[in-house]
């Protein structure tokens, strides 16, 4: 048996490399391929990427492993049924997507003047919420891409308060089909408002700590300065939205160009930064969690006072619960709404919302059935994510997960 | 053959776009497919900076066919606050594709972004688009067959619509007829007691959960 320490034969010196300027100049690429089962591409994404030593060439992707069919699935719903579905596209932030449409199904009905100044503030204080919880998501995962574990703990905190909240309001965690079209369903509980001055007490505390942990930490710096630079012009062109449009200078905030729903009532400001590069997304979303609080905060100050959740037209509401066991017309009109819906006048309406992502908008069709004829999504993770192409080359393949991350996209969304 | 579950639609020549004013902030435009290029061109030469959104509809029964609607907003290019944008302008454009030809110029050369907007209204809709460099399936997988979001493709697939959905049988294990009794029907009572403003009697321990 050969002894372990001798000395074996010294080894050939290696051979002289060529500088990886070289092989990329001799076009000596190479092709991988990134997922569609990969822990940091938040989901099922395909990556094709083509690599000379490092530095990826070119990045093309592969989509539609979540495909369901959504918006074929909407358009067998009734109106007020189709709610369920879209919740389901955007998982991370459900409440948005059901306040988009149910803001243009509103218009198509013709009653957006008149749903209740209550209700309005419950659906914004919902989505904002929905934003602080979503950006929380995107904090942690988007961490742990970058080795910050920590982080998932801590943001994870927060989120959990919220979906607590949107529990106790609408019965459950993600898809609680909330909002309805002319209101929501039914007036906040008893004990949420406590819960939510917890949480507003408990918030910038926690949003100290997480900017302690990340914003100036030397790592997450390098890992994201300078990475995945997208210049306004090239932003524009390539339909890039929200967060990472604001990243590179230009503040486009749906709910300061186009208020919907209330926000004009409520005072903030849109961050933005001129890098485009990922910090400056990371920095972006960071602020926007702060001004999403400063809304929460002035709702609830709105909220003291009482009123009706629900716009009071029985053609588009349900009678009350209580009414149901008495009343033989209640019971009647009840059983109408349940099993027929109602009929929306026909028409089409393009309705844009700031979703957590970017510009989240609708394109309704009604032909004057009680279902929609069409529901088209403008979903914003997936044009977001197309940017990918554009984003990409020069960077080193290490940062491309840095990149994904820092576009924030959630596949329900991008698939349907 | 027509989904089952999708209620055939009244008349022939539907077109909800025509029948009422505007109601959202975009300015509307009707448009040929062969004029379709050459706005788009002036569009983009006017400021329409961003192409948000390719939709298609199927209005099955109507002529043309289809309906691609390009949403435009027309954005800054460069570094802009909230006052510097204020309200951009919003065009809809819509274009009527007859069925006999499916065929739309690709707009991929003014906006890159129409590319995946484009492989998905030919993924599902059918429409291809003269230009595209790479115009394939985006959703479904490759070897898929028809394109679901056109209004003759069943809900549940060519395959699975021949055979008839199971009726939903109503189980109960309880006769019909049988008053409500227990849990049900004491809560019952109560809900009604409370509507009618009627004192409630406290829960006892036994009832609580």
């Amino acid at each position: 048996m050969k002894a372990i320490d001798a000395p074996g034969p010294s080894p050939a010196p290696l051979p002289e490399l060529p500088s990886m300027d070289v092989v990329a100049r001799e076009g000596n690429t190479m092709t991988l391929s990134m997922g569609p089962q990969h822990p940091s591409t938040h989901g099922v994404l395909q990556v094709v990427v083509e690599v000379a030593g490092e530095i990826v060439e070119k990045a093309e992707m592969e989509i539609g492993y979540l495909h369901t069919g959504i918006e074929k699935s909407a358009e067998n719903l009734f109106w007020t049924q189709a709610g369920t579905v879209i919740e389901r596209m955007d998982y991370l932030n459900p409440l948005g997507n059901a306040m988009c449409y149910v803001l243009a199904t509103e218009r198509l009905l013709g009653i957006t003047d008149r749903i209740p100044e209550r209700a309005q503030d419950i659906r914004i204080l919902m989505c904002e919420l929905s934003r602080i919880a979503s950006h929380c998501v995107w904090l942690g995962t988007g961490g742990i891409d970058l080795g910050a574990i920590s982080t998932f703990f801590y943001s994870f905190d927060v989120r959990e308060d919220i979906l607590d909240l949107i529990e106790v309001s609408g019965g459950a965690r993600m898809h609680p089909n909330y909002l309805r079209i002319g209101g929501v369903n039914g007036d906040l509980p008893a004990g949420f408002m406590e819960k939510l001055d917890a949480l507003i007490v408990k918030f910038p505390q926690r949003m100290r700590e997480l900017r302690t942990l990340l914003q100036n930490n030397p790592i997450l710096r390098d890992r994201m300065i300078d990475v995945g630079v997208i210049p306004a012009a090239q932003a524009v062109e390539w339909n890039v939205t929200g967060p990472a449009l604001r990243g590179s200078g230009i503040a486009y905030d749906v709910r300061k160009a186009f208020p919907y729903g209330g926000y004009e009532r409520y005072a903030f400001d849109v961050p933005t930064r001129t890098e485009g590069d990922a910090y400056a997304r990371f920095l972006v979303r960071l602020d926007e969690m702060d001004e999403s609080m400063r809304i929460v905060t002035q709702v609830r100050k709105a909220l003291d006072r009482p009123g009706p959740v629900m716009i009071d037209d029985p053609k588009v509401a349900q009678p009350p619960k209580e009414t149901i066991a008495l009343s033989m017309e209640a019971l009647i009109h009840h059983f109408k709404m349940v099993s027929e819906s109602f009929r929306v006048p026909p028409g089409d309406v393009y309705q844009a919302i700031e979703s957590p992502r970017g510009e989240l908008a609708y394109y309704l069709v009604s032909n004057g059935n009680n279902r929609p004829y069409r529901v088209r999504t403008r979903p914003p993770s997936l044009y977001n994510l197309q940017a990918l192409k554009a984003m990409a080359p020069g960077n080193l393949i290490a940062d491309v997960v840095v990149m994904i991350g820092s576009l924030d996209p959630v596949f329900g969304e991008v698939d349907r | 053959m027509p989904s089952s579950q999708t209620p055939s639609i009244a008349g022939t020549a539907i077109d909800p776009t025509a029948l009422r004013p505007p109601l959202d902030d975009a300015e509307i435009v009707r448009i040929a497919p062969s004029d379709l290029y050459a706005k788009l061109e002036a569009l983009r030469a006017e400021g329409f900076s961003m192409l948000l959104d390719i939709g298609g509809v199927d209005y099955l029964g109507r002529e043309p066919r289809f309906d691609v609607v390009y949403h435009l907003l027309a954005l800054p290019t460069v570094a802009a606050t909230v006052a510097e944008i204020g309200k951009p302008r919003r065009l809809r454009l819509l274009v009527g594709v007859p069925a006999e030809e499916t065929v739309l110029p690709s707009a991929i050369s003014l906006w890159p972004s129409a590319d995946w907007a484009e492989r998905e209204i030919y993924d599902l809709f059918g429409i291809t688009f003269t230009g595209h460099p790479d115009l394939r399936r985006i959703q479904l997988p490759y070897d898929w067959v028809g394109h679901p979001l056109r209004k003759d493709y069943p809900l549940r697939g060519p395959g699975r619509e021949a055979t008839p959905r199971p009726p939903f049988a109503l189980k109960s294990n309880v006769p019909a007829g049988t008053p409500p009794s227990g849990k049900v029907a004491a809560a019952l009572q109560k809900q009604i007691a409370r509507a009618r403003g009627q004192d409630v009697p406290a829960e006892t321990d036994g009832e609580k959960k």
